[in-house]
């Protein structure tokens, strides 16, 4: 009884816990984005992009490119302006120092990951053998985003509905209209599998 | 859990008293409710803005313990629920239960608050009172049966379906049953109301519903609201795919008689049916009533807007639904990212620290037929300390792709809300 009672008195008089996973700068700016791409951008559907361990050059482009219409999307477009007034360097600063977690979206035909491999080689061009992109060219990750969100991103790519006029994607966009639509699928079935 | 198990909880619930167990490190699941002196949140209502703000609580100051109300065992989604009346989706798809919440260390109670004592900083429940340091209010909307003669004595067979579970079902199964070449009839209070789209969504599922499985039958919606309340031109647009639709503006329903099968209008107009769903008027919870948290519309509550506080009683937040004031629509994204920014707010308060600045954000998708969806997004911004508006943004048209992202987004927002 007496070890328990000092148990007590301790957690009686210890003081207000450590800094919690919300006090880093950017943190509860952040938490807007959570309700479509998880807690610390960790996104568990098929469709939006894991934002955790976003390269922070890669973050603000996106933000840029959608707050100013230039990447068309009325889901993103009002809140890439809220993220710009809300600071963005911060919050890219919070979503790059989170650990990233692939997606654990599987493709429906399991055997998409394995023609996709076998296609791929197309995409290592920039994109490296690892996926891993390059920043000093302004290439990104691939891997493990949701197969759901490359697949798109690809097809925005192939129509030229993804930021039009950009310089730096024309390479990519060329790329794409070579690329059969079932393969694109194929070929975000095996990046998001790459780890 | 039963009445002693309860009462022993709520008896036994003294820091002290359940400390022993704590400490000892095993022994009932009463120990689990060791209070620390000063560091207890009390959340009622386990719905988009309650279930959001009890795990964001944890999350920014895992050493705050947070204790959640909710009568209901399950949580079911009331976006994504017009679909079950349409046989798109079942209703266990979008049921789930609180136990990823407690995992994040929430204390889930299935209990109903009954009474609120601010000065006291108590919650009642039954005749039992579960001390707060600060209270965390998330109680919906309560249904204003009295504002429809007749209403209030047929609550069993009016159905409203607009809290997802049995009566959503109930609907569902009334619509099949309807015979080809019947009337079902929808009615739509006057704003403020849950869920501005709502209606008109289920207008398209009911619709899409009819035209494929009863094709003889007609949709009949009488709106309170001169107008489509929210998405006008996309709904409009989607409408002109089912010609079985006659919506009738500024038809405001005063009264019912299930046994005649019929609705009266405000103009006195009388409109037969054979399924109806009649959703009644609202206001703010009723715990949010009887505790005086309403303004003098005695309807909805006032709140900082930084900080969800409410205008009327200190150390009492008030979230979702139940609000007014803010420029913002009463829909489970608002409530979910206004969880967030109370518990934020909460930790802060509680830790004597700056409370951040934060907005909400809001994503709404509406079902236009089986595979197509439109959407409304709003932003927003502090600005001196009120919440404005930064942009509205439409779909230019209805989509599969939005109909892609909003199956996203519900995944998304409900593993943010229950862990």
């Amino acid at each position: 009884m007496r070890v328990t009672t000092s148990l007590l008195l301790l957690l009686a008089v210890a003081g207000p816990a450590a800094a919690g996973p919300l006090d880093t700068p950017g943190a509860p700016q952040a938490l807007v984005c959570s309700a479509c791409h998880g807690f610390g951008g960790q996104s568990r559907s098929n469709t939006m992009p894991i934002l955790a361990g976003i390269a922070p050059w890669y973050f603000k482009k996106a933000i840029q490119d959608y707050a100013a219409g230039k990447r068309p999307s009325p889901e993103m477009e009002p809140y890439a302006k809220m993220v710009l007034q809300s600071g963005v360097d911060d919050i890219a600063a919070y979503f790059a120092a989170q650990a990233r977690t692939a997606s654990p979206v599987k493709p429906d035909d399991p055997a998409a990951v394995e023609r996709g491999r076998a296609a791929a080689v197309q995409c290592t061009l920039c994109h490296g053998v690892s996926g891993k992109g390059d920043p000093s060219k302004g290439v990104p990750d691939l891997t493990g985003q949701p197969p759901g969100y490359l697949r798109n991103q690809m097809l925005l790519f192939k129509a030229d509905r993804r930021s039009p006029g950009d310089e730096q994607l024309k390479a990519v966009k060329t790329l794409m209209r070579t690329i059969p639509d079932e393969q694109i699928a194929d070929l975000a079935a095996y990046w998001s599998s790459v780890r | 859990m039963t009445q002693s198990t309860r009462r022993e909880f709520l008896r036994t619930s003294s820091w002290a008293g359940l400390g022993l167990f704590a400490a000892a490190g095993c022994a009932p699941k009463v120990a689990d409710f060791a209070q620390k002196p000063g560091r207890r949140v009390v959340v009622i209502g386990g719905g988009w803005g309650g279930a959001s703000a009890a795990k964001y609580v944890r999350l920014a100051d895992p050493s705050i313990e947070v204790i959640l109300l909710e009568p209901n065992k399950e949580f079911v989604s009331c976006p994504f629920s017009n679909l079950v009346l349409s046989g798109v989706r079942t209703i266990e798809s979008l049921t789930f239960n609180y136990d990823r919440l407690r995992a994040q260390g929430v204390k889930v109670l299935h209990e109903t608050a009954t009474m609120i004592e601010p000065e006291a900083r108590r919650v009642r429940v039954g005749n039992d009172a579960l001390p707060y340091d600060r209270l965390i209010v998330s109680p919906g909307v309560e249904f204003q049966w009295d504002q429809v003669e007749g209403l209030a004595a047929a609550q069993d067979r009016v159905l409203h379906a607009w809290k997802a579970g049995p009566q959503t079902v109930e609907l569902a199964r009334q619509l099949q049953a309807m015979p080809d070449g019947g009337v079902f009839v929808l009615t739509i209070p006057p704003a403020a109301y849950r869920c501005p789209p709502g209606p008109y969504e289920r207008t398209c599922q009911v619709a899409w519903y009819l035209k494929n499985s009863k094709p003889k039958s007609k949709l009949i919606v009488l709106d309170a609201n001169p107008n489509l309340v929210s998405k006008a031109a996309l709904f409009r647009a989607a409408w002109a795919n089912y010609p079985n639709i006659e919506y009738r503006g500024s038809n405001k329903v005063v009264k019912v008689d299930p046994g005649a099968r019929e609705v009266t209008t405000e103009l006195g107009d009388k409109v037969k049916y054979d399924v109806l769903n009649l959703i009644p008027p609202q206001r703010a919870g009723t715990i949010a009533v009887t505790a005086d948290l309403v303004g003098a519309d005695k309807r909805w509550c006032e709140v900082n807007h930084l900080t969800y506080e409410s205008v009327k009683h200190k150390n009492i937040h008030v979230i979702g639904d139940s609000t007014i004031g803010l420029p913002v629509p009463k829909s489970g994204n608002i409530a979910n990212a206004m969880g967030k920014i109370c518990a934020v707010a909460v930790a802060s308060l509680l830790n004597d620290k700056p409370v951040p600045t934060m907005a909400p954000g809001n994503t709404c998708y509406s079902w236009v037929s089986d595979r197509e969806a439109i959407a409304v997004v709003n932003s927003y911004k502090i600005e001196g300390d009120k919440v404005v508006q930064i942009e509205q943004k439409l779909t230019p048209g209805q989509s599969e792709a939005w109909a892609q992202n909003a199956v996203g987004w519900a995944n998304s927002i409900w593993q943010d809300m229950l862990g």
